[in-house]
């Protein structure tokens, strides 16, 4: 997949200005503002212009008012021959404002009075004058306005009065536009700063509208919609409302397609129910590796309910790459190899051994990985024992057979010169094959019991020989060790219904017990009791003891205590699940109650009229 | 009622003493789908210590035989006397339970 530039990134944003119309909205401005301008010149123009005229009109009709009427009073005054007066009046008249100067001419050029003294020419008027005064004339420009009047002196001559006026047309004009254009230019100013805080405050707005604009033509991608965070609290709450309707939008297609699962379910019932009552696990897993199908038993392996498997990604039930790299190949590739993990979950919190096994599933439409699951738990477990068994058993076997070898050899070299030795070699091995018999015999037993063919032969059973024999038995081998083995029965004892071999087998492993556990003079003690029509033995010894522990599993089949001191001492941890066996099956049972390095006491209780169960 | 558990191998052997009724059934009900979730259906009940059940045990046992029937599970019974035994026939609720003669044998049934 391609991936953006840097610049791509940086042009981006303002592409997606540019596509909610953001340029438009400057340009209009823009040209709103411009044309403001435009009407404004032209109208300061006009304005400017209009004002200069009427200024130039004013001041010539001014000029034309003042000119005339003095002109009377110059006239008046020159036949007066009043020429003081005459210069005081144009003098006051040139004061006026705006006129540049007021004077009397005689047709010669010479002045007869001024505005500006210093200019008057002739101090004196003659009597009389010649010449002929210009006719009214006037001369208006831009700068100046000139006016003169001809003036008739009765008796004496013409002359001609002249003023003059500057044009301020153009400077009152100005001045008084100039209020107007700096009104107009900070209304501008105004109104572009209106405008732009506007624009900044509205721009996101705009970017909605655009992008309303945009959905209403079809566009469906959420990242065509969304707006660039610059745009403000706008474009934040749309992009906001734009993910809340993605997620409703994958809310209600998840749900349709579970919906579809549950249809699709709901055809098949039948399938789904079978499927259901499966024991092992079914997992079907698409090509993203999201679980399309998950059974019952799935559930429960998984820890999970069937809504939760069903669409999620099977790697937030299972975190094992083993399993996860397998299913991804399973879906995806055109392999066909079947891959099996067993996955021991000892720290899960729900101990056991699981094992998958991952396969594909080829359909035309799609790849999917069936994963079963199985649950081995108890078949490790009973490898492991078995395992264990196998080797004690090599290792009990070994040891009669070693003895057995050794003495017979003995007896062949040595037997022939001593009759001591032989019949010592001989007593041995009785010894030790009656101790292989039984082992072998234990072993035999306990297949039956896994076989569940373990039966007893019922037949008269008469516990004082039994019992009579078992001492006989262990009497030796108790004095060998130097441990008082003490036999409490009572005065008369019952013949039972039962299987002899297997009920003295019984006795035979729990007095064997007592004395191979109980330490050089030490003490075992078989006391036989009957109390409403049940029989019980109890066998009591000061050996090691059991801890509390070891206690529930002692009848485990091939289970031994985990005190260190038994590695010293043979045994195949099978004659007490043996005996509990055989004793139930006699519709009894053995109990047990010890103390670590006090000792045990076994309680064996039988009905007298002992009925298998 | 006295609700013993105890391990055989990988299973779980639960073993109640007494009368299963009225607020016991409900103990035995939590007990029975707690060792269920947590060793993963290996469980097994022995009922050799139970001499009856009332509607309430009758309804704990087919409570937690269904929920374990929805993963593929059977609920194990073992050592069921005569009395329970025919509580469960008349009720026609035998045939929603594994019945074994003895904790051994239902245990064996794991492998």
């Amino acid at each position: 997949m391609a991936t953006a530039s840097p610049a791509a990134d940086k042009v981006k944003p303002a592409l997606h200005m540019f596509e909610r119309g953001e340029s438009l909205v400057a340009f209009v401005g823009l040209s709103v503002a411009g044309v403001f301008l435009a009407t404004m010149a032209g109208w300061l123009w006009w304005a400017f212009h209009t004002q200069c005229k009427l200024s130039k009109t004013t001041n010539a009709e001014q000029v034309r008012v003042i000119g005339h009427s003095l002109s009377r009073s110059v006239e008046a005054l020159l036949s007066a021959d009043e020429i003081s007066t005459l210069r005081r009046v144009v003098a006051e008249a040139g004061v006026r404002p705006n006129l540049r100067s007021c004077r009397v001419l005689l047709p010669d050029g010479q002045v007869v009075a001024d505005s500006e003294p210093s200019r008057i020419t002739v101090t004196n008027l003659p009597q009389t004058w010649s010449g002929h005064s210009p006719a009214y004339t006037e001369a208006i420009d831009k700068e100046s306005v000139l006016m003169r009047w001809p003036l008739e002196a009765t008796g004496r001559g013409s002359a001609c009065l002249e003023v003059s006026a500057a044009s301020d047309a153009f400077q009152t004009g100005l001045s008084a536009q100039t209020g107007l254009g700096v009104i107009a230019i900070a209304s501008l100013c105004a109104l572009l700063g209106v405008y732009r805080f506007a624009r900044y405050r509205l721009r996101g707005i705009g970017a909605v509208r655009q992008a309303l604009l945009a959905t209403a033509a079809g566009e469906r991608s959420i990242e065509a919609l969304t707006i660039a965070p610059q745009f403000g609290i706008e474009a934040e709450a749309w992009n906001r409302l734009l993910r809340e309707r993605e997620q409703l939008r994958r809310s209600e297609v998840l749900g349709e397609a579970r919906q579809t699962m549950k249809s699709w379910h709901g055809a098949n019932g039948a399938l789904g129910a079978a499927c259901d009552g499966l024991p092992q696990g079914l997992i079907l897993v698409d090509r993203d590796r999201n679980v399309q199908y998950a059974n019952g038993a799935a559930s429960v392996f998984l820890q999970a309910t069937s809504d939760q498997l069903v669409g999620a990604d099977l790697g937030q039930f299972i975190s094992d790459e083993r399993i996860l790299a397998p299913v991804g190949q399973a879906a995806a590739g055109p392999s066909y190899k079947r891959t099996i993990v067993e996955l021991d979950q000892e720290n899960s919190g729900h101990p056991g051994v699981l094992r998958f096994v991952i396969r594909p599933v080829r359909r035309e439409d799609d790849g999917v990985a069936m994963v079963i699951i199985e649950d081995i738990t108890q078949q490790r477990v009973a490898e492991e024992a078995r395992n264990a068994f196998l080797a004690r058993a090599t290792h009990e076997l070994r040891t009669p057979l070693t003895n057995i070898r050794l003495y017979v050899e003995t007896a062949l070299v040595e037997g022939e010169k001593s009759k001591q030795v032989r019949a010592k070699c001989l007593n041995v091995i009785n010894e030790e094959s009656r101790r292989l018999e039984r082992m072998v015999s234990d072993i035999l037993s306990v297949s039956e019991i896994e076989a569940g063919s373990f039966k007893v032969n019922r037949d008269d059973v008469h516990l004082e020989t039994m019992l009579e024999q078992l001492r006989a038995d262990y009497e030796p081998q108790a004095a060998q060790k130097h441990v008082k083995l003490t036999f409490n029965l009572p005065p008369k004892l019952p013949v039972i219904q039962g299987d002899r071999d297997k009920i003295s087998l019984a006795l035979h492993n729990l007095i064997g017990n007592a004395l191979k556990y109980t330490l050089d003079d030490g003490q075992v003690t078989v006391n036989v009791n009957i109390n409403d029509g049940l029989l019980a033995i109890d066998v009591a010894d000061t050996g090691i003891g059991i801890s509390e522990e070891d206690i529930p599993r002692l009848f485990e089949k091939f289970y031994r205590a985990r005190d260190k001191r038994l590695a010293e001492i043979p045994g195949s941890g099978m004659g007490l699940a043996i005996a509990r066996e055989v004793i139930r099956l006699h519709g009894g049972n053995i109990e047990v109650q010890s103390e670590v390095d006090k000792g045990s006491n076994f309680t064996l209780t039988l009905p007298v009229g002992a009925e298998a169960a | 009622m006295v609700i013993q558990t105890q391990q055989s191998g990988a299973v779980t052997v639960v073993k109640p003493s007494g009368p299963v009724a009225q607020a016991d059934a409900q103990d035995l009900r939590n007990e029975l789908l707690k060792a269920q979730k947590e060793h993963l259906g290996r469980i097994v009940l022995d009922v050799s210590d139970v001499p009856f059940l009332d509607s309430g045990g009758l309804e704990a046992l087919v409570e937690v035989a269904e929920e374990m029937s929805r993963s593929g599970q059977w609920l194990k019974l073992c050592a069921v006397n005569q009395t329970v035994r025919q509580i469960l026939e008349l009720t026609g609720l035998a045939c929603q339970f594994e019945h074994f003669e003895d904790a051994n044998s239902a245990v064996r049934s794991f492998l």
